[in-house]
């Protein structure tokens, strides 16, 4: 097992990035601690893991890049690291993220932004862009982020790792601080397919605590496959639009070549809803957050600001100066959709377009395809402050991310190249809990691609 | 001017079972604050909800007892409001699919003899915490002991026309939950809360006039009080020119007044949404049998089948059935070999009056109800004697007619002991007799009594009767 | 503007958000643009046959009616801001608010 010095002293090092929210000496004492009491039968005894900020832990305080919970320490922990604990997993501090897990770029953090470990003019994307940032710096072998539309894939493209996001329900929830509930799922990155695999199959699995868990044992681990051969893989079109960039387009095809020369099929597919996932995803992620932040509201725990002289002072003075201004936009936006006279203009057109847009994908699979592969961000890392000032671009970067939350599919990024030094990822969405089947894609595929090289 | 009053009542009850309804923590009534709480109730950051299987079967049950229609899919929705003893800023409930609808209560009504009224909607939802507000004395207390408690909320239509006739519906409603054994509705503990939509019209008037709405009734005794206010101030408000505005208003009970509820969800916009922590709520066609055939023999079924099968009035049937214990009470006694009309005489003044003063026990066996019911029929005991027997035994225990013979109560049914204490009134009362015998027959009755207080009460008042008739006959 | 200044103060405060007046602007015209930006979902063709689809288990289950042991680490008074005699403590509020 690796020394608990050693695995703190290296993310220590990786400090200038500013994607780590535990202090320096809270995170030695407590790896010392942990690495005493893991169990040395464990799957991953002795493997840091670091885990995002919205996922509740008792060694640290959770705070999910907000001032809203600053300090807060919650008595609880989440059922996927409490998972990791038996495994012997050590949990190696809290990663910085955007406000609440909204964001593409991790640049909404209370805490200050994490910076990309290539170029720190760059944002690593977002929000899990703390943990993606870790694994991509070598800090740690894996890391915990969490997905609403995109939040593990889109930083595992932009920082060059691998990142998984799980079927809807093969991970329980429970004690993932919640943003949009029926999107959310906590996903993983990896320096490898295997990492981020065996730390999926470690977390998944079934927990009468989160309802929306399905009753399903943990998922089983693939071998490396010798060839794809057997494997159709769909291509949608509506991924790789004209006006796509050239480079990210020879980075796909490239991928698309090497996975034919290991025996599988491509062809062409089409899933017509794809233009209607942005508008569709930022209905019914912010009605759910509306809701979803409300508990924040000073009474029972986090800071209160400006003593308060009444009640309704209490919860604006919190709420106002406790979330930052992407968290406060969005619950307007969602508060909106949700109030009278606009349910059905938008939140229940929205869930209709929602079911439109899984229905694409179920008829593309019900045609024999088996994965479909895509470009996972349109492009390569963009620069801190590029997009703050129009939230509509912000938003585009999730565009080929999105459709996999909506529909409820597990899908993952891994590294397929480099355009101009900077890494770009290609995307795979399999089929609901078919975990195996992509990860196994994914092996194959990873072992042929030069992920290092200019596409 | 003729007013008519126009009553609907949202009744909230909680169901029995021992723990929340989305969480694992107690719901037992008293435990020092915020001490039955977790993540989940607390609406810490990251907790998720698992429903209680056990507080569906019971709204199940409510349901079914009132003759809904229990749907086979439901959904969870949030209701959205800031309150500082509602955790997540949202309560669980449900909203356009709820449980069941479309059912129906009957009761007496004290003006309009039996009326169904219509039961909207039942449908479940997590009850909020407490507010403290009187013990800190520059803030409120909360305790989230109650909050995530299972509730049923009972949407009854606008079916009610009196604060009276409001008081007769709850009656029931709650005679029938506690019935079927899903709540204790213990108004005093909270767990039964009734808010009231209220309004009037003109008699003759068809339409609803705007109504308002009247919470915090938080006891039996005041649902009729807070509800005769409300409806006198919306018709004086009306006849001195004013118009009744939709608002909720708060019932004061010391003050026996309503005042409108200041600050709290003034717009009333819940934004309710499908619940996204909870699937739907699908009950299979084995689960909804296995409730109905849980639920006991309803009162009204009772009734009915009490007034048949033991020729009782209605009226003594309700009295009868109204608790399910006496009623079950009532038939072991008739079991026992009582004649039916008697037993119920007997269990509606006797039975029922020892309960209300020993913790509601049924304290004589029905074995031993029976038997003194059958000595006072044999003539054993004088109706006086055989009260004083039930409460020897109801104290004591033991058999009623050893207790009759140890307390000298067994009357004397023998001719000639009879005799001599006739002998001995007649003698002692010879004007009496005279006007008797002058036609004043109606002195009989003066005679059995003097015969009786000859033979302190031993005397079977029949037999004194017949004994006297012949000598007075006799000598004449 | 889809979205009026008006609009954007109720639903803050619906949200219990304090929006600072020097801000309102720039939030009209952001909140605006977003509305604009989802409402093309309104230029699809309702069709009232589509069912909304939420992924996940196609049914609730049901918890056992048992008492769990308390699952807090640490108690209340670990974390609220504001914790007496028991007590979460907010504001005074009036009896009939
Ligand atoms: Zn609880």
């Amino acid at each position: 097992m690796s020394d608990a010095k050693a695995v703190a002293d290296r993310l220590v090092k990786a400090k200038r990035l500013n994607a780590l929210l535990t202090p320096p000496k809270d995170l030695r004492k407590s790896l010392n601690a942990q690495a005493a009491a893991a169990r040395p039968t464990g799957v991953l005894y002795g493997m840091p893991v670091a885990v995002k900020d919205n996922i509740c832990t008792l060694e640290f305080t959770t705070t999910c890049g907000s001032r809203i919970l600053e300090g807060y320490r919650s008595p609880y922990e989440a059922t996927a690291v409490a998972k990791l604990k038996a495994a012997g997993a050590l949990i190696a501090g809290k990663t910085n993220c955007d406000e609440f897990a909204m964001g593409s770029s991790t640049e909404h953090s209370a805490y200050g932004r994490v910076l990309h470990p290539l170029d720190k003019a760059r944002v690593p994307g977002g929000s899990s862009g703390g943990s993606a940032a870790l694994v991509a710096a070598g800090a740690v072998p894996a890391a915990l982020g969490s997905e609403t539309g995109g939040s593990v894939r889109q930083p595992a493209s932009f920082c060059g790792v691998v990142g998984i996001k799980p079927t809807y329900g093969r991970v329980s929830r429970y004690g993932l601080v919640a943003f949009g509930s029926s999107l959310d799922q906590i996903g993983v990155f990896g320096r490898s397919v295997h990492d981020a695999a065996r730390v999926l199959s470690v977390i998944s699995g079934r927990d009468p605590r989160d309802s929306t868990c399905e009753d399903r044992d943990s998922l089983r681990l693939p071998t490396v496959p010798e060839s794809l051969q057997g494997f159709v893989i769909g291509l949608p079109r509506e991924y790789f639009p004209p006006e796509l960039d050239p480079a990210v387009r020879r980075a796909c095809d490239r991928a698309i070549r090497l996975m034919k020369e290991l025996g599988a099929a491509v062809r062409e597919v089409s899933l017509p809803h794809t233009p209607y996932a942005v508008p569709t995803y930022y209905v019914i992620a912010p009605a759910e957050a509306s809701s979803n932040l409300a508990r924040y509201d000073g009474v029972r725990y986090g800071p209160r600001f400006n003593g308060a002289v009444d009640l309704r002072g209490l919860y604006r003075s919190t709420r106002g100066q406790g979330f930052g201004p992407e968290v406060r936009r969005r619950i307007l936006v969602g508060t909106y959709v949700l109030s009278a006279g606009y349910y059905d203009a938008y939140y229940k057109r929205a869930q209709q377009m929602r079911a439109l847009i899984a229905q694409d994908f179920r008829n593309a699979f019900d045609r024999g395809v088996d994965l479909l592969f895509t470009p996972t961000v349109p492009s390569p890392a963009f620069k801190a402050g590029e997009k703050l000032g129009d939230p509509i671009a912000m938003y585009m970067s999730d565009i080929f991310t999105v459709t996999a939350n909506l529909a409820g599919l597990p899908a993952m990024s891994l590294p397929i190249g480099r355009i101009k030094g900077l890494p770009i990822g290609g995307q795979l969405i399999g089929q609901a809990f078919l975990e195996d089947e992509m990860i196994e894609a994914a092996y194959a595929l990873e072992r042929v691609v030069p992920e290092t090289d200019e596409a | 001017m003729n007013w008519e009053t126009v009553i609907g009542l949202e009744t909230h009850v909680q169901l029995r079972t021992k723990s929340k309804m989305f969480c694992g923590c107690s719901t037992a009534f008293g435990a020092p604050p915020n001490t039955q709480v977790c993540p989940v109730c607390l609406g810490l950051p990251g907790a998720l909800p698992a429903a209680n299987g056990a507080a569906i079967g019971l709204a199940v049950r409510g349901a079914l007892a009132l003759g809904c229609t229990v749907h086979p899919k439901s959904i969870f929705a949030r209701k959205n409001y800031f309150y500082p003893d509602l955790p997540k800023g949202y309560q669980i409930s449900q909203f356009d699919q709820p449980l069941a609808t479309s059912g129906t209560l009957s009761f007496v009504s004290p003006e309009r003899s039996v009326v169904t009224a219509t039961i909207v909607r039942l449908h479940l939802e997590e009850d909020a915490g407490k507010s403290i507000h009187d013990r800190f004395a520059k803030g409120t207390g909360i305790d989230l002991n109650r909050s995530g408690v299972p509730l049923i909320e009972i949407v009854g239509g606008p079916d009610l026309r009196s604060p009276a006739e409001a008081r007769a519906y709850l009656q029931t409603l709650k005679q029938l939950l506690e019935y079927i054994g899903i709540s204790d509705c213990d108004m005093e503990k909270g767990s039964l809360r009734v808010d009231a939509n209220v309004s009037v019209r003109r008699a003759g008037e068809t339409a609803f006039n705007t109504r308002t709405e009247v919470k915090n009734i938080n006891s039996f005794a005041y649902v009729e009080k807070a509800l005769t206010v409300e409806r006198d101030r919306q018709i004086a408000l009306i006849e001195s020119g004013g118009t009744v505005t939709q608002q909720t208003m708060l019932y004061d009970a010391k003050e026996n007044a309503v005042r409108p509820q200041r600050s709290k969800e003034e717009s009333h916009d819940y934004r309710y949404f499908p619940e996204p922590d909870l699937p739907p709520l699908v009950l299979t066609a084995e689960f909804v049998a296995e409730q109905q055939s849980a639920l006991p023999e309803l009162p009204a079924a009772k009734r009915d089948r009490f007034v048949a099968a033991y020729a009782l009035s209605r009226e003594h049937a309700t009295v009868v059935t109204s608790n399910r214990a006496v009623a079950d009470y009532y038939e072991s006694v008739v079991r026992a070999g009582a004649e039916p009309q008697a037993a119920a005489n007997w269990v509606m003044t006797e039975a029922l009056a020892d309960a209300n003063d020993h913790q509601e026990q049924l304290r004589v066996a029905p074995g031993a109800l029976a038997q003194v019911i059958a000595l006072v029929k044999g003539g054993t005991l004088s109706h006086q004697a055989a009260k004083k027997v039930f409460g020897e035994v109801a104290a004591k225990g033991g058999e009623p007619r050893n207790i009759a013979e140890a307390l000298g109560l067994i009357q004397v049914a023998d001719t000639n002991v009879v005799a001599g204490w006739v002998t001995d009134v007649l003698g002692a009362h010879a004007p009496e007799v005279g006007r008797y015998r002058n036609g004043e027959t109606k002195l009989m009755a003066f005679f059995v009594g003097q015969v009786m207080r000859a033979s302190k009460g031993k005397a079977d008042p029949k037999l004194a009767q017949r004994v006297l008739e012949e000598k007075l006959a006799a000598s004449a | 503007m889809s979205v009026s200044r008006e609009e954007v103060l109720r639903i803050a405060q619906l949200a219990e958000l304090d929006v600072q007046e020097q801000a309102l602007a720039d939030l009209v015209a952001q909140m605006s643009r977003i509305i604009d930006y989802v409402a093309q979902l309104s230029a699809v063709p309702a069709n009232g046959s589509v069912k909304p689809v939420v992924p996940g288990p196609d049914a609730i289950r049901f918890r056992t009616d048992e008492v769990t042991p308390s699952q807090l680490a640490f108690g209340p008074e670990e974390f609220a801001p504001d914790f007496k005699e028991g007590f979460f403590v907010v504001p005074k509020l009036g009896q009939f608010e």
